[in-house]
């Protein structure tokens, strides 16, 4: 008997299937198995060997535990920082789409953070804020010598040492990522606003800035979830999360939880409580995305 | 509203000409059309004209103002661009409220200025929408709206119709004219199109290398040009420009690879020939007969267009060829690989110089 054949609609989605196969295996079992795990080991008591079933009373007990609301607290107040790793790229990269001079050299600048790796530029900004850093020998070169502190070793500035720095690393990316979006600016909307009578401020205002609007988004999502998601490395170089837990954000949190105190259930509960905020950013960033009509 | 000046305007880029020393005037309320091929300075006019271009020297004058120094937003002129450059976040309305609101016009004023200026365009019902709803007829519409409403003192319209069809090029061709002169506003209308230039303009300047070939209406562009350039840009199918041998006896003879034409003295004494040499024979195709004797030329093609047919035919001689295009009407029973004779209607023959391309036409 002749096989019945495939209709061409019916191959079609069946390459598809086929194609998207071995992605679906590594999103299955790279993303869904170890967030089902997280899940799972948060209603036990892992110390990394055994594990025991203790239900919710490590929900209960986190709740009540005020290095967690440090740690968002942490998280919140970079949040502060947000605008600006968005607002300073936005001028960088107007300033070089207006081909200042040298705007070749300063786009390399710029993009150079994002080449370095963040442990690499957390050792650099620790000896930028260090008591004996550069920052103070500069403050002392200049005649500011009462102003000098050892940012990083006080609770009060040494999240803000953290922001700067993060700030610093998202430069390059951002900046890019607006140059980009200003590439894809036609040059005739321009010369049309300078027409109409708009001068410098109400062309960027109108024009240039409604055009980057998609753009500015998506710094936001990656600029928020790097904040929440990719700050390890610069902590744990410039600060080691202290002095106490003024630099410990909940990803940091999630790390000393598990590893130095040997609390993976825990852990694993701070890890679906990170996942779920930042997941809330992207749909919500998501959503305004697609509002945009 | 006012007129525009070009007084020897230059820009040079790379140390190369682009518009050389341009002198051309703009009448208040007229329709000027700047034509040309690719490359040949026009859109660098307008350009300089709407400020987004520097001037290297000369003078520009909007009324009696010289302009040179002045920013676009103070020119008080308004474009029409290529792509239309419409703000595709901006509503219909905003679009074209846009100026008006830079300007701070008051909210109800704007209403209403855009609202007049859509019942001209027909585009009453698409004022909420955003350009990228719109067909291209409807945004080319859009971007006339955003300059009419300013009533500014100039329209500049750089080739509009380019990204239109066919069909809607020749509406809209017809309706930026009824438009214009319903405005009555001096318009610099940029195209390559030479129908378009033909159609529109009160007067063409058909530009060529950064120069400007002639200023004239579009009937005497066609009935006069100034050389074998604008000859040969003006017209569809162009003029056929042939290389002849011209002496003079009874009447003057002209020589085409060895096929001799009279021109009688009545015709001929409008032009400057030289007793002898080479001069450059100008003649439509419409003014080509096809008849029983006269010079002999074999039919290398044929395009039947409908209403009439076009007849590509080369005439040989020894070790070379000339090549003519003559218009005939249509349903003929001529085919390519026929040889046949053809005659002109030396009445509308044109003579030009061989070397500087000028017109042999004398002064009248």
């Amino acid at each position: 008997m002749k096989a019945r054949r495939l209709t061409l609609s019916q191959r079609r989605q069946l390459a598809g299937v086929v194609f998207a196969l071995p992605a679906l295996a590594l999103v299955i079992g790279l993303i869904a198995i170890p967030i089902g795990q997280a899940v799972y080991y948060s209603f036990t008591q892992w110390d990394g060997i055994t594990t025991t079933w203790i239900g919710t009373s490590t929900w209960t007990q986190a709740f009540h535990n005020s290095d967690l609301w440090t740690a968002l607290k942490n998280n919140a107040m970079l949040l502060l920082w947000v605008p600006i790793a968005l607002g300073l790229p936005l001028a960088i990269a107007v300033l070089l789409h207006q081909r200042v001079a040298g705007w070749k050299i300063f786009r390399s600048i710029y993009f150079l953070p994002t080449a370095i790796s963040w442990v690499v530029l957390g050792l650099v900004a620790e000896r930028f804020f260090a008591y004996q850093g550069t920052l103070n020998s500069i403050l002392h070169a200049v005649g500011l010598s009462g102003v000098t502190t050892n940012m990083l070793g006080s609770e009060s500035t040494a999240l803000a040492a953290l922001g700067i720095t993060f700030v610093f690393t998202m430069i390059g990316t951002n900046t890019m990522l607006f140059l980009t979006g200003l590439a894809t600016l036609d040059p005739s909307l321009e010369e049309a606003a300078r027409i109409d009578g708009a001068g410098r401020w109400r062309i960027f205002r109108h024009i240039t800035l409604p055009h980057l609007s998609r753009f500015i988004q998506l710094a936001f999502v990656m600029t928020v979830i790097a904040l929440f998601s990719a700050l390890f490395s610069l902590i744990f170089v410039m600060t080691g999360g202290g002095p106490g837990y003024a630099t410990t954000t909940m990803e940091f949190l999630i790390y000393q939880t598990g590893f130095s105190q040997g609390q993976f259930g825990t852990a694993a509960l701070y890890g679906i409580i990170l996942f779920l905020i930042t997941g809330a950013v992207g749909i919500i960033q998501l959503r305004l995305i697609g509002s945009d009509k | 509203m006012a007129a525009i000046t070009f007084d020897g305007v230059t820009k040079i880029y790379a140390g190369k000409p682009a518009v050389d020393s341009l002198s051309l005037h703009i009448d208040d309320g007229e329709f000027m059309v700047l034509v040309g091929p690719s490359g040949c300075g026009k859109t660098t006019a307008l350009r300089m004209l709407a400020g987004l271009e520097e001037i290297t020297s000369g003078a520009l004058s909007i009324g009696d103002q010289v302009v040179n120094n002045v920013l676009p937003k103070d020119r008080d002129v308004a474009m029409v661009f290529q792509n239309y450059a419409l703000y595709p976040h901006m509503s219909v309305a905003q679009n074209m409220g846009f100026a008006l609101k830079i300007r701070g016009e008051s909210k109800a004023m704007i209403a209403e200025k855009v609202r007049a200026a859509a019942e001209i365009l027909r585009l009453s019902d698409y004022l909420d929408r955003r350009p990228r709803a719109l067909s291209g007829g409807q945004r080319q519409r859009v971007a006339m709206g955003r300059a009419i409403v300013r009533s500014p003192q100039a329209f500049l319209m750089d080739e509009p119709l380019s990204n239109l069809d066919a069909k809607l090029r020749v509406e809209m061709r017809l309706e930026i004219a009824r438009i214009q002169r319903l405005l009555g506003v001096a318009t610099l209308y940029v195209t390559h199109d030479q129908v378009e230039a033909m159609t529109m303009g009160d007067r063409v300047a058909v530009m060529r290398d950064g120069h400007l070939q002639q200023v004239a209406t579009p009937q005497e562009l066609y009935d006069r040009p100034a050389n074998d350039f604008v000859a040969g840009f003006i017209g569809s199918p162009p003029m056929n420009l042939l290389t002849t041998r011209v002496s003079h006896g009874a009447d003057v003879t002209l020589d085409i690879l060895g096929q001799t034409i009279s021109v009688p003295t009545r015709y001929a004494a409008a032009f400057s020939l030289p007793a002898s040499g080479e001069v450059t024979f100008g003649i439509r195709p419409e003014d080509i007969v096809i008849a029983t004797e006269g010079l002999r030329a074999r039919v290398e093609r044929c395009e039947a267009l409908g209403a009439e047919t076009l007849l590509h035919l080369s005439v040989n001689g020894p070790g070379a060829s000339q090549h003519l295009v003559a218009k005939t009407g249509p349903r003929t029973s001529i085919v390519a690989g026929d040889d046949l004779s053809v005659t002109f209607a030396l009445e509308h023959a044109h003579f030009f110089d061989v070397a500087s391309g000028a017109t042999l036409r004398a002064a009248s």
